[in-house]
């Protein structure tokens, strides 16, 4: 398969990223890591016309505990000392993506935006035309929910790190024609496998922000795929704890490819409470209650499902023992 | 034959763990691919495709494309109708469709053009103009009666779209199950499979000039695909030269005619310059001809002394859009279900039928992987039943050595019994099995394999193997033949034959496989028949050329020492020709070479194999399954299952597979862990699924093969039986060490959490929906009362 025909632009600077982009928007695309992007291009999945890469901007490079500059590879966040030291749950989620070689290429950045994944969008043209087209490459419904009111893609988000930022608390940056701003994680996404994410086109990602906070929780990770490496999350669970002696204080679950968006579960009414099992099983009974995934990665989704809540336990056991 | 004169010092090189004689060149990245090879002035090829699962052709519109600078040629499959297969019987293929499209990939036309950039621009200028027409894809769908329009392929003579039907009995079946003392039956669903293998297809060709074509392409059968482009291109063969070059893996996948080698063809025939395909991993899921998704019906019955009285089989094979390897499969689904048992009545019904999807064909283990799953459950329910250790009723009926199998096979060497002593003795069978927490458990599986299918597909009375040899005054020893190396090792093996028989190092020999410009005609690498015929081939080849080395030794041994030593006497080993009863007495090989040649020139010899009549029986379909020899194996799997996901984690396995005699342990060894990989995959994850005929997950990311870090420690077993025709007594172990590892994990999950799977690939999601049943059924129960 060929990649199609693009300009690749090379700015060293955000500055310089962002003036380029006001000048090309809207036929372009970031590109950091591409070991997203190339596949999709490869597959002409809304491929266009100009790619601004990211890869000489320097300034997207900070990586310490309280900062995490975009264009940090996912093996460096891996490998590093402090980020182990004191957010081991990111180093591990961070582990378990793709493989080594691609997370010698693939970045924070571009892990955070991600595009969503389906079984209708990521395929060739011919297997898309046989079927019709996907709505989120022009075609006319979304495949895996043909007969919904609103025409709306439910291409799933499959990112690992997502959920667990999003329950360390963390905010990103973000640069483009308007200036700069940053967004708390869990406004970050947009529940639509098309939009993804509040970026208007000309933005750019620059930065992950972890507040000092977050080193009173206990976080983990837990992935659900079939092969102990290289697969996509068919379910990830992210849960972070602060506990004081058996009080928590608070809790966080988020959880990753089982909807268009990272999946934030509301549990500010489990606050204060004593530690139990029972608690525990509340919370797994929560996220049982909220999650619905639709049939569009592997594994039955009722499956999916259940394993929500049963790595939500397992997760939450281990953080409270 | 099989073992000419061993020396006194044991086998040179036989059973001496030998790496591979192109493992270097791989690893070092110098071995030549289909894709490495770049001719002067070489076109790029791109296949239109077909995006209905079944359509009438009713126009093809060509002429933008032809316009496009940089475009060559574009061919349709209008220009080629003659009609090919690679079984005689079903030739239901072309080179492109002709006026039916039958599945989601099926190449409709194929352009040549300067670069794949102008070629896949031209592939969307071409229009087709098609007329939709009812899509079959479920089997369920297939054997309704359609209108005679409809049927996916109208020379058959049912009213549906079954394509071939197999019916055979032995014994009375219904007698048995009636006076049975346990029975056990259930219906069982396999997944189709991909063969996975690295190297996707590849095929350059070149018409030259002078008329004649060369054709170089991946082939595991190069021989078939002679045949093939001469029918279709209508040319003789001796105007076709087919070069096998390095292959990247088959496992099946490339052992049909491909339309696509035969497209290339036309392309360049039609432009005179050499033209060059290399598919996509997509459509690779299109060509296909993997493993036959499967549903199968079995009930098998045996009196009170756990003798097995009876065996009812009933598969449905769902096809594809195509005849490929399938007769043989409807046969093999039956006929290689019962050994290593003895089955007193059998019956079989077998239905394969054809389906708007990629063509289904033969995959590592063909026809015997999927009906084993289901028996050697089974098995495991009977003794159940019985009171007896799993273990024990499969001993209380093995079929022993030198008998005959209910269906008319004639076995001859067999270890099975040994295999079952080692693997259950060293997994501590009777310590472990039914007494591990809840979680982990013991399962087995037991199988066997035609070493070689008896008859070829091509009813001729050629030879099935045929070795050359050739020896010039710089001692090297040439050895052409056409067996097709495909990564399994078969050069290795024929140049071990023949360093053994001359008593040489094995970088001595050279080995030319495939091209049929210069070797010999073998029919191919299937049905695991290629180191017991070419082995054999290659020992005879030898023999002769060891003769005539004799012969000079002899005259050079004579003139050194006062009596001489007659041939008889002399051995070959480490490059020296010496007398038995005193190895002091002796020429080099190259003293006597030398003389060899004298007024002579090159010495030059022959070896062939066919193998013996075996047809004993006479029902229809009795030659199915013959084999001048079968492997054995038994298997034990120890696994964990998480009751609370339902993923199964393969700790261990322990195989013990009966080879003949190992001719190299490394080379046995990578074939028995890489089948269990295979194997594993399709146990635990490897499935096609599909979406209204399309493949869903065309590509090796969504289509999980078993990866590294799900490999268990495998304890390989050999027993070595010594076949008394294999070449040093060898027999097959590429295929037959796969089927094992399927029942022996299912029965290990049943130990363990105490369900029985009848899916395949047993996913978590599956093996959890078991589990939760089993949980839920004791509270249902209670809940009626
Ligand atoms: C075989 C395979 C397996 C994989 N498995 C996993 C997995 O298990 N888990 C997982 O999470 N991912 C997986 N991935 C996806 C991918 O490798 C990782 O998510 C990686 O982190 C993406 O980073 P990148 O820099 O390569 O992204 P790119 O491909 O460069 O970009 C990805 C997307 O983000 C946009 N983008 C990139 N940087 C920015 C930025 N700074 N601001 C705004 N937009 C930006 C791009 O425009 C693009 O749309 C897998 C990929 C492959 C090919």
């Amino acid at each position: 398969m060929l990649l199609p025909a693009f300009a690749l632009h090379q700015p060293t600077s955000v500055d310089g990223a962002v003036a380029l982009a006001a000048r090309l928007a809207p036929d372009f695309d970031w590109v950091a890591g591409g070991t997203d992007l190339l596949p999709n291009y490869k597959q002409r999945l809304n491929a266009r016309p100009h790619v601004v890469s990211l890869a000489r901007v320097a300034e997207l490079r900070d990586l310490s505990t309280s900062r995490i500059g975009a264009l940090v590879r996912l093996r460096d966040l891996e490998r590093d000392p402090a980020i182990r030291a004191t957010f081991p749950a990111l180093a591990d989620a961070a582990s378990q993506i793709a493989s080594t070689t691609l997370r010698e290429s693939g970045t924070v950045g571009g892990n955070l935006c991600l595009d969503n994944r389906c079984y209708y969008f990521n395929q060739s043209e011919l297997w898309r035309d046989a079927k019709g087209g996907c709505l989120k490459v022009a075609g006319p419904i979304c495949l895996v929910v043909p007969t919904q009111k609103e025409n709306i893609c439910w291409a799933a988000y499959s990112g690992d790190l997502a959920p667990v930022l999003q329950v360390l608390g963390a905010s990103v940056g973000i640069a483009g024609p308007d200036g700069r701003r940053t967004v708390p994680l869990v406004e970050f996404f947009q529940p639509d496998g098309i939009r993804r994410n509040v970026l208007a086109r000309g933005e750019l990602l620059t930065h992950v922000e972890i507040p000092e906070t977050a080193k009173a929780y206990r976080a983990g990770y837990r992935k659900l795929r079939q092969r102990d490496t290289i697969d996509f999350p068919i379910l990830g669970v992210a849960a972070a704890v602060h506990l004081e002696g058996d009080t928590v204080r608070d809790v966080r679950v988020s959880l990753t490819a089982v909807d268009t968006i990272p999946v934030w579960i509301d549990l500010a009414d489990e606050r204060d409470k004593r530690m139990s099992l029972a608690w525990i099983e509340r919370i797994a009974a929560r996220v049982l209650e909220r999650v619905q995934p639709v049939k569009n990665v592997s594994l039955r989704p009722g499956y999916r499902r259940k394993m929500a809540a049963v790595l939500t336990r397992r997760l939450l056991v281990a953080l409270t023992t | 034959m099989k073992e000419p004169r061993s020396p006194a010092s044991g086998f040179n090189i036989v059973g001496k763990r030998t790496p591979l004689v192109d493992a270097l060149p791989k690893a070092a990245g110098t071995a030549v691919y289909v894709d490495d090879i770049k001719l002067p002035g070489m076109l790029v090829a791109r296949v239109l495709r077909s995006p209905h699962a079944h359509a009438r052709i009713r126009a093809i519109d060509t002429s933008k494309a032809e316009a496009l600078p940089g475009v060559r040629a574009v061919v349709t499959g209008a220009e080629a109708p003659t009609k090919f297969g690679v079984l005689p019987l079903s030739k239901d293929e072309t080179a492109m469709a002709v006026d039916r499209a039958r599945f989601v990939g099926h190449e409709v036309a194929a352009v040549a053009a300067d670069d794949e950039e102008i070629a896949d621009a031209a592939l969307r200028l071409i229009a087709v103009d098609y007329e939709v027409l009812p899509a079959f894809v479920e089997p369920e769908q297939a054997v309704k009666p359609v209108p005679p329009e409809h049927k996916i392929h109208d020379y058959t003579k049912f009213p549906d779209n079954t394509h071939r039907l197999v019916q055979h009995a032995f014994g009375d079946l219904d007698g048995a199950f009636r006076s049975a003392a346990a029975t056990a039956d259930g219906r069982f669903k396999m997944a189709g499979l991909s063969h996975a293998f690295t190297e996707p297809h590849a095929v350059l060709a070149h018409f030259e000039p002078t008329g004649r074509l060369t054709v170089w392409s991946c082939q595991q059968v190069p021989h078939y695909l002679h045949r093939a482009l001469a029918e279709v291109l209508g040319m003789p063969m001796h105007r076709i030269r087919v070069i096998k070059p390095t292959v990247g893996g088959g496992f099946g996948g490339k052992s049909d005619p491909f339309p696509h080698e035969i497209l290339v063809a036309m392309l360049s025939r039609k432009c005179g310059r050499p033209v060059k395909l290399r598919l996509d991993r997509e459509e690779v899921y299109f060509v296909h001809r993997g493993r036959h998704p499967t549903k199968t019906k079995l009930a098998i019955a045996a009196d009170a002394d756990g003798k097995l009285t009876g065996m009812d089989l009933d598969v449905v094979i769902d096809g594809g859009a195509f005849g490929s390897f399938g007769i043989i499969s409807s046969y093999y689904n039956g006929v290689l279900s019962q050994a290593p048992y003895r089955f007193e009545t059998f019956r079989y019904n077998g239905r394969r039928v054809y389906t708007n999807k990629p063509p289904s064909g033969a995959m590592r283990g063909h026809g015997a992987v999927n009906t084993r799953f289901a028996l050697e459950t089974l098995l495991d329910e009977l003794a159940e039943k019985l009171g007896l250790d799993p273990v024990e009723l499969r001993r209380r009926n093995l079929i022993p050595p030198n008998s005959t199998t209910i269906n008319g096979f004639r076995i001859t060497s067999n270890g099975i019994a040994q295999c079952i002593d080692e693997c259950t003795r060293r997994s501590g069978w009777a310590e472990r099995r039914g007494k591990l927490p809840y979680g982990r458990g013991l399962g087995i599986g037991c199988g066997f394999y035609i070493s070689g299918s008896a008859l070829p597909i091509h009813w001729t009375k050629l030879p099935q193997s045929t070795v050359h040899l050739k020896i010039d005054m710089d001692g090297g020893i040439t050895l052409h033949t056409g067996a097709s190396e495909i990564g399994q090792g078969s050069d290795t093996m024929a140049a071990q034959m023949v360093a053994e028989v001359l008593g040489v190092p094995i970088d001595m020999v050279r080995v030319v496989a495939v091209d049929t410009d210069l070797s010999p005609v073998d029919l191919g690498s299937y049905s695991s028949r290629v180191t017991f015929m070419n082995g054999n081939a290659a020992i005879e080849a030898a023999s002769k050329i060891r003769d005539k080395l004799g012969r000079a030794a002899e005259i050079l041994l004579a003139q050194r020492t006062k009596y001489g030593v007659p041939r008889e006497y002399l051995d070959f080993a480490d490059g020296w020709i010496y007398a038995r009863t005193n190895p002091e007495l002796r020429v080099s090989y190259m003293e006597a070479l030398t003389l060899a040649l004298e007024n002579n020139g090159a010495l030059v010899a022959k070896g062939v194999y066919q193998s013996p009549p075996l047809e004993v029986a006479t029902h229809k379909g009795a030659a199915a399954g013959l084999s001048p020899t079968y492997s054995f194996s038994a298997y034990v799997a120890d696994v964990e299952v998480d009751p609370d996901t339902g993923y199964v984690r393969v700790h261990k396995i322990w195989a013990a597979h009966d080879c003949g005699r190992s001719l190299n342990p490394i080379a046995v060894e990578g074939q028995i862990e890489g089948s269990i990989h295979m194997g594993l995959g399709q146990a635990l994850m490897e499935e096609l699924r599909f979406n209204k005929g399309q493949p869903l997950e065309p590509n090796l990311l969504d289509y999980r093969t078993l990866s590294a870090k799900q490999m268990p420690e495998v304890e390989v077993i050999v027993v070595e039986t010594n076949d008394p025709e294999g070449p040093f007594g060898a027999k097959e172990v590429g295929e037959g060490p796969l089927a094992p590892v399927i029942p022996a994990v299912a029965n290990a999950i049943y130990d363990a959490v105490g369900v029985r799977l009848r899916e395949l690939p047993m996913t978590p999601d599956r093996v959890l929906e078991a589990i939760d049943q089993k949980r839920d059924k004791p509270a249902l129960a209670h809940a009626a009362e």
